[in-house]
C-alpha cells in the first residue's frame, strides 16, 4: 500500500482529507506542524508527501528545502498546498519564491476532492 | 512697401571701387553702412562700436594679411555677426573662408542682381537669428528667481502649501522652491538657486520626467500634462506631478513639480493589503477544508446517505465554492484597483495557458453535462504578459460560459493569431444576454437578474476583473448575445506595444 505524509496544521482538512485518500487505497500519516512533519517524513519515508505553506513551528517551505537538500529523500515527490493569496506570497516570501519549481507540484486551496485525487494518482500510479 | 528693420553692416574691402558699389546699393535700401579699408581699421571700428556690424563684407584679398584668421577673430568677439566674403574666382579661398566661419561668398565682379540673391539671403539669415536670440532671451528671462521669486506675498502663499513645489527654467535650473520641498528634497536656498535639477534632486525619475517636461514642444507638452510618478525619497514616498510650464505665446518655459507627500497613505495601503491578504487565508483555509468535509461526506465515505441527505450536502458544496470565488473575486478586484492586475510580465505561451484552464475547468463542465470543445492553433506567438492575470481572464470567461450554459449545452474556445493579436474566442449557446444588460455587464457587482440566474452564485466582479486585466494588456474586449442562443466573447490581446 502506496503511504502519504500529509502536513497541514487544519486537522478538519486533515480528517477530510485522510478519508478521502483512504479510499482510494493509500495510507496516510499525518502531522500538524512542520517540525513534526519532517519527523513524520524522515520515519515513514513516504511515496508522496503533501505539504501546507502557512503552518506553524516551520512553514512548508522551509520543510520543502530541507527534504531537497537530503539525498535520501529528495526523490520523495511533494505537492504544495496554499490558501495564501498569491499577491501576499510575492511579497511576503519572496526569498522562498525560487523553491516553487523545487516542489514537485503545486496546489492552490481550496482544492476540490477530485482534483487533488487526480494530482496524488499522477504521482503514485507512474509506475 | 514692406519697412524692413536696417541693419548695420561694415564693408571691409581695399578695392575702393568695389566698397563704393556695395556701400551705394545697401544705402539706397535703407541700411546702415560703415566702410573700412584695411582689417587694423575694421578692427578698431568693431572694438569701438561692436554694434556697428551685425553684417560684414570682408575683401578675401586680405588672405595673405590674415581675413580667415580675422573671421575667427571675428566670430569669437562679437555675437556671431554673419561674414560674407568677397572673392575674385569664389574659388578655393572662398571654400577655405566659410569653413573658417563664413557665410557665404561673393565674386568681387558681382552684378547688382547677384549682389542681391546673396545679400538677401544673408539679410533673412541675419533676421531670423535674431530673432531666434530675442526669443532664447525671452525665455530665459521668463523664469527666473528675480521674476518669480522675490515676490514676497506670492512666496508668502507657496510656502503655505502643504506640497512641495519645485520650478525650473527651460534648461531644468532651479529657479523656485517652496518650504516644504526644501524639507524633502534638503534644498538649501543659497546652493541650489539656478543649478540644474540634476546637481539637487536625488530622484532619478523625478529628474526624468522634470527633464522630459522642458524638453517637450508644445504640442508634446499638452500630451503629457498630468503624469504622476510615485517617488521614493529616503523614508518618504511622495505622489508627484510634473507639467511642463507654457508661456502665453505657447513655448515651454520651464517644469512645475508638485509632490504630495503619502508616506502614511502608502503605509496604511500596505497596511490594508496584507490585511486583506490575510483576512483571505483566514477565510479560504476553514472553506477549503468545509469544501473537503463536505465532498468526502457527500461521496459516501463517512458512511451511506440518502437522497435528500446527499442533495442537500450537493447544495452545500455550491454555496461554498461560491463563497471561495467570491474571495478569490475580491483579492482580483482589489489588485486590479490597485493596479496591481500586471505582477510580472513575461514572454507567454498563451496555448498552455490555456489548455491548462481548461483542464482545471473540465470537471465543472462535466458536473453540469456541459460539452466543451476547444481549438488552439499551433505555433502561436509568444505573448508578453502577467501569467496570473492571464489565467484569470480565461477562469473567469470559461466558468461564466460554464454557469450560464444550462445542461446539455455546449462551450467551444478557441486561440489563434489575428493580424498583430492573439484572439481568444469563447462561444457558448447558453441563455444569452438581453441588450440592456449587455451594456453594463462590465460594471462590478453588476449581475444579471432573471429567473434563470437566481441559483447562479457569483459575485459580479468577474467580467470586471477580465475587463480590468485585459485593459492592463492594451488588448480588448468584444461580447455578442442573443438571449436564448447563447454568447461569444472576444478578448484580443496585442502581441506587439
Amino acid at each position: 500500500m502506496k503511504r502519504i505524509v500529509l502536513v497541514d496544521d487544519d486537522a478538519d482538512f486533515c480528517e477530510a482529507t485522510g478519508l478521502l485518500l483512504e479510499s482510494k487505497g493509500y495510507e496516510v500519516v499525518f502531522a500538524h506542524d512542520g517540525k513534526e512533519g519532517l519527523k513524520k517524513i524522515r520515519a515513514e519515508k513516504p511515496d508522496l508527501v503533501i505539504l501546507d505553506v502557512m503552518m506553524p513551528e516551520m512553514n512548508g517551505y522551509d520543510v520543502c528545502v530541507v527534504l531537497k537538500e537530503d539525498e535520501e529523500l529528495s526523490k520523495i515527490p511533494v505537492i504544495l498546498l496554499t490558501a495564501v493569496d498569491q499577491a501576499f506570497f510575492r511579497t511576503t516570501y519572496t526569498k522562498h519564491m525560487g523553491l516553487m519549481t523545487e516542489a514537485d507540484d503545486y496546489v492552490a486551496k481550496p482544492v476540490g476532492s477530485e482534483e487533488l485525487v487526480n494530482r496524488v494518482e499522477s504521482f503514485l500510479n507512474r509506475d | 512697401m514692406l519697412i524692413k528693420p536696417s541693419i548695420n553692416i561694415l564693408v571691409v574691402d581695399d578695392d575702393i571701387a568695389v566698397m563704393q558699389k556695395c556701400r551705394e546699393l545697401l544705402l539706397n535700401e535703407g541700411h546702415w553702412v560703415r566702410t573700412a579699408e584695411s582689417v587694423e581699421e575694421a578692427l578698431d571700428i568693431i572694438q569701438r562700436q561692436p554694434a556697428d556690424a551685425d553684417l560684414i563684407l570682408l575683401s578675401l584679398e586680405f588672405a595673405m594679411d590674415g581675413s580667415l584668421t580675422l573671421i575667427e577673430t571675428l566670430q569669437k568677439a562679437m555675437r556671431e555677426p554673419l561674414i560674407i566674403g568677397i572673392s575674385t574666382d569664389c574659388d578655393e579661398e572662398a571654400f577655405e573662408a566659410i569653413e573658417a566661419g563664413a557665410y557665404d561668398c561673393i565674386r568681387r565682379n558681382f552684378t547688382d542682381a547677384g549682389f542681391w540673391v546673396k545679400m538677401n539671403r544673408a539679410l533673412e539669415t541675419y533676421r531670423l537669428r535674431r530673432q531666434l536670440g530675442v526669443l532664447k532671451r525671452e525665455r530665459q528671462a521668463a523664469l527666473t528667481k528675480s521674476k518669480v521669486g522675490h515676490d514676497e506675498n506670492l512666496m508668502a502663499i507657496l510656502n503655505s502649501l502643504t506640497d512641495g513645489l519645485i520650478v525650473t527654467d527651460w534648461q531644468a535650473n532651479i529657479v523656485l522652491f517652496n518650504k516644504v520641498a526644501g524639507r524633502l528634497f534638503d534644498l538649501k536656498e543659497g546652493k541650489v538657486l539656478g543649478k540644474p535639477v540634476s546637481e539637487c534632486i536625488a530622484s532619478d525619475e523625478l529628474l526624468s520626467f522634470l527633464i522630459r517636461a522642458v524638453k517637450a514642444d508644445s504640442s508634446l507638452a499638452t500630451l503629457m500634462a498630468g503624469e504622476e510618478p510615485v517617488i521614493r525619497v529616503g523614508d518618504k514616498t511622495l505622489q508627484t506631478h510634473v507639467d511642463p510650464v507654457m508661456s502665453e505665446a505657447g513655448t515651454v518655459i520651464g517644469a512645475v513639480a508638485l509632490c504630495h507627500d503619502v508616506t502614511t497613505v502608502a503605509a496604511m495601503d500596505k497596511l490594508r493589503s496584507d490585511f486583506l491578504s490575510m483576512v483571505s487565508h483566514e477565510l479560504k483555509a476553514p472553506l477549503s477544508s468545509l469544501l473537503m468535509q463536505i465532498s468526502v461526506v457527500n461521496d459516501g465515505l463517512a458512511g451511506e446517505l440518502t437522497e435528500k441527505q446527499s442533495n442537500l450536502l450537493s447544495k452545500a458544496k455550491e454555496k461554498t465554492k461560491g463563497m471561495i470565488t467570491l474571495v478569490n473575486d475580491l483579492l482580483d478586484y482589489r489588485r486590479i484597483q490597485e493596479g496591481k492586475s500586471i505582477q510580472k510580465i513575461e514572454s507567454l505561451d498563451l496555448g498552455e495557458i490555456l489548455e491548462r484552464t481548461i483542464e482545471l475547468m473540465r470537471p465543472s463542465a462535466q458536473d453540469k453535462h456541459v460539452t466543451m470543445t476547444s481549438k488552439i492553433v499551433d505555433g502561436l506567438p509568444a505573448f508578453n504578459g502577467d501569467r496570473g492575470g492571464i489565467q484569470a481572464i480565461f477562469i473567469n470567461l470559461i466558468s461564466n460560459a460554464i454557469k450560464y450554459t444550462p445542461t446539455g449545452g455546449s462551450v467551444n474556445v478557441s486561440l489563434e493569431e489575428a493580424g498583430k493579436d492573439i484572439r481568444f474566442k469563447i462561444v457558448d449557446n447558453g441563455m444569452g444576454i438581453s441588450p440592456d444588460d449587455l451594456d453594463r455587464i462590465f460594471e462590478r457587482f453588476y449581475r444579471i437578474k432573471t429567473e434563470q440566474t437566481r441559483s447562479i452564485a457569483g459575485s459580479g466582479l468577474g467580467l470586471s476583473i477580465v475587463k480590468g486585466i485585459v485593459d492592463a494588456h492594451n488588448g480588448t474586449v468584444h461580447v455578442e448575445s442573443k438571449v436564448g442562443k447563447g454568447t461569444t466573447f472576444i478578448v484580443s490581446l496585442p502581441t506587439q506595444e
